[in-house]
């Protein structure tokens, strides 16, 4: 072996140990070493986060969940990761119209932020799957993100010296299987907490609003917008399913597809608000491409849905209105949650 | 000396790693109580009319349809058998058969007489929607590995099964088959449960007991009684909630598996 790859591997391991804050003399990567369980830090105007016993956080679980979570061998393609389509710096979404996958795929929808998922109720567009930890074999399998036959990723990402440590730590399983991969993603996507937007400040009298910015967040609660009836604090989601009547006719199905019900027919899962500013293009299917398109879309009232929600109706905003909202939404961007450096791809 | 008593110790722990490994879904074929057994085979054996049926092969529907089926895969659950007082021995919890391949389980039951054989098509409620894959060891067929795909992972629940290939509704001889037919079908509603009744399956410790699951495929599609499925027109299911086509399949389905 070339001394340069040793050193490389050397410089590789001692690194894995920092991390972890394990470093001693007298133990290689190899001994059974032990976890450091993790309290996630998590907002005080936020409800507590439940977390599964069978998967609390640790920090090597958290750490291997972030490491899978960019790494492109759990792809079909060996080219894509999750961050691929949940990019960091748009709240973990890519800015496209509708996500593209794995050799370039395109998939059904608009690639949803995962802010604070931790909390959700449900995942997935059709609010079918009950766990992040169940909801990380979706994207894996489906040709249209990951791809992957799981097995084969697995085998290949069991090639990871430094992947299959920190899964030793971490599950005490000696090589990378479904349930510790899933388990690592699900307690990584956990720590995406954003709950630090200038609003948040301003609730804890920690920053001041514009006046424009108070007059939008003042017409978002109010009772002739309702628009808090679906957005609601503090996740300014309420996770619930409706028609708001983007199409007269859906090409998508929404919560139809889960339900066969035609009640249900284009009614899609509220999404949260928070960073909504860095998150564009919206809607379900990244049809309209800036907060000004949908702020005149619901000012509008919809195109007449036989389905749609009864309170989405014409607003009669004034432009100054409209304008006084757009600044209210971008006050709930969390800067800090887009930079933060534990959720970026971590450096080998 | 030292490398000698290095390399034994080296035996007896992968010895201990090789039998504390052992996965315990390999063997749940066999019941754990000592009891004197004997062997059982249960072959599955997909049928054509009277011809043995054959993946990729072209047959020819009670439609004039030329059909091929490139792909069909199906969860038995729950196999057991019956004594003659009622109670069951489990033979096996779970298998995904594949007919593309020969599917014969052998088992070792306790010896005796037995009067019936149970199954169920499908995935048992308690162990299909909200159930995690990956919590399963990968020899298992309910795992992400053994359920080949048989998983709705957007949904959660396993897909009971699968029936998918080509059809050519032209009625042109050697025509090339170019529709496709799909039927995915899976939810709690379609579970059914198979019971073959009034049987004399004998296990002794000196013979090999067979019995055969014949599954005829034809009869799926036109069944003796019950709703024909024409392909040309109901082609596509991925089952949803009172669907006719899935209802009329599952039925067909059930009715058309027997016990020799």
């Amino acid at each position: 072996m070339p001394s340069s790859t040793i050193m490389r591997r050397l410089l590789h391991w001692s690194k894995l140990l920092l991390i972890l804050g394990l470093c001693n003399c007298s133990t290689t990567p190899n001994d059974q070493q032990k976890d450091t369980p993790v309290k996630l830090k998590v907002p005080s105007a936020f409800p507590a986060l439940a977390l599964p016993e069978d998967n609390l956080p640790t920090r090597a679980r958290i750490e291997l969940g972030r490491r899978l979570f960019y790494h492109t061998d759990l792809s079909v393609d060996g080219k894509t990761h999750c961050g691929t389509c949940h990019v960091q710096s748009s709240a973990f979404t890519d800015g496209k119209n509708i996500a593209q996958g794995a050799h370039g795929q395109s998939g059904r929808r608009n690639t949803p932020t995962l802010a604070n998922l931790g909390w959700s109720p449900y995942l997935m567009a059709e609010g079918g799957v009950p766990s992040l930890e169940l909801q990380a074999l979706a994207p894996l399998h489906e040709p249209a993100e990951m791809g992957v036959n799981m097995m084969d990723g697995v085998a290949k990402i069991n090639r990871h010296d430094d992947l299959r440590a920190l899964n030793r730590i971490a599950y005490g399983r000696d090589s990378l299987d479904p349930f510790t991969i899933t388990r690592a993603l699900a307690a990584f996507q956990r720590t995406m907490i954003s709950g630090d937007s200038k609003y948040d400040q301003h609730k804890y009298g920690l920053a001041t609003l514009t006046e424009v910015e108070r007059k939008g967040m003042e017409l978002f609660f109010s009772h002739r917008l309702q628009c808090s009836a679906c957005h609601s604090e503090p996740f300014f989601t309420d996770y619930g399913f409706y028609n708001v009547g983007l199409y007269s006719t859906y090409s998508d199905p929404g919560l139809e597809r889960k339900t066969h019900l035609k009640s249900d027919s284009g009614k899609f899962k509220t999404p949260t608000l928070r960073n909504i500013a860095v998150t564009a293009p919206y809607m379900h299917d990244g049809s309209l491409n800036t907060l000004e398109d949908v702020v005149a879309f619901y000012n509008k009232g919809g195109n007449g849905h036989t389905q749609q929600d009864k309170r989405i109706r014409e607003l009669h905003l004034t432009p100054q209105e409209e304008e006084a909202l757009i600044a209210f939404l971008h006050t709930l961007t969390d800067w800090n949650f887009l930079q933060q450096k534990s959720l970026a791809p971590w450096e080998e | 000396m030292k490398s000698s008593l290095l390399s034994l110790i080296l035996a007896c722990c992968m010895a201990i790693a090789v039998v504390g490994c052992r996965d315990k879904n390999t063997i749940d074929e066999t019941p754990e109580e000592t009891v004197t057994t004997g062997q059982l085979t249960l072959r599955m054996n997909a049928k054509w009319g009277t011809e043995n049926f054959v993946i990729e092969e072209v047959y020819n529907d009670t439609y004039g349809n030329r059909i091929r089926v490139d792909q069909f895969l199906s969860y038995l659950s729950q196999i057991r058998l019956v004594r003659v007082d009622g109670s069951e021995v489990m033979l096996k919890d779970f298998t995904l058969a594949d007919f593309e391949r020969d599917i014969t389980l052998t088992f070792n039951v306790p010896v005796g007489n037995y009067v019936g054989l149970k199954m169920g098509l499908g995935v048992p409620e308690a162990y299909n929607k909200d159930v995690d894959p990956a919590q399963y060891p990968s020899s298992h067929p309910l795992s992400v590995a053994g359920s080949q795909g048989m998983f709705w992972y957007w949904n959660t629940g396993y897909i009971f099964t699968k029936f998918e290939g080509k059809i050519d509704t032209t009625g042109t001889p050697d025509a090339e088959l170019l529709d496709s037919f799909l039927f995915h079908i899976g939810d709690d509603p379609y579970y059914r449960e198979l019971n073959f009744t009034d049987r004399d399956i004998r296990i002794t410790t000196s013979g090999e007991a067979a019995l055969q699951l014949n599954i005829f495929v034809d009869q799926i599609l036109a069944p003796a009684s019950g709703a024909s499925i024409d392909l040309a027109t109901d082609a596509v299911t991925h089952t949803s909630e009172q669907d006719v086509l899935a209802n009329a399949f599952f039925d067909n389905y059930a009715a058309a598996i027997t016990l020799e």
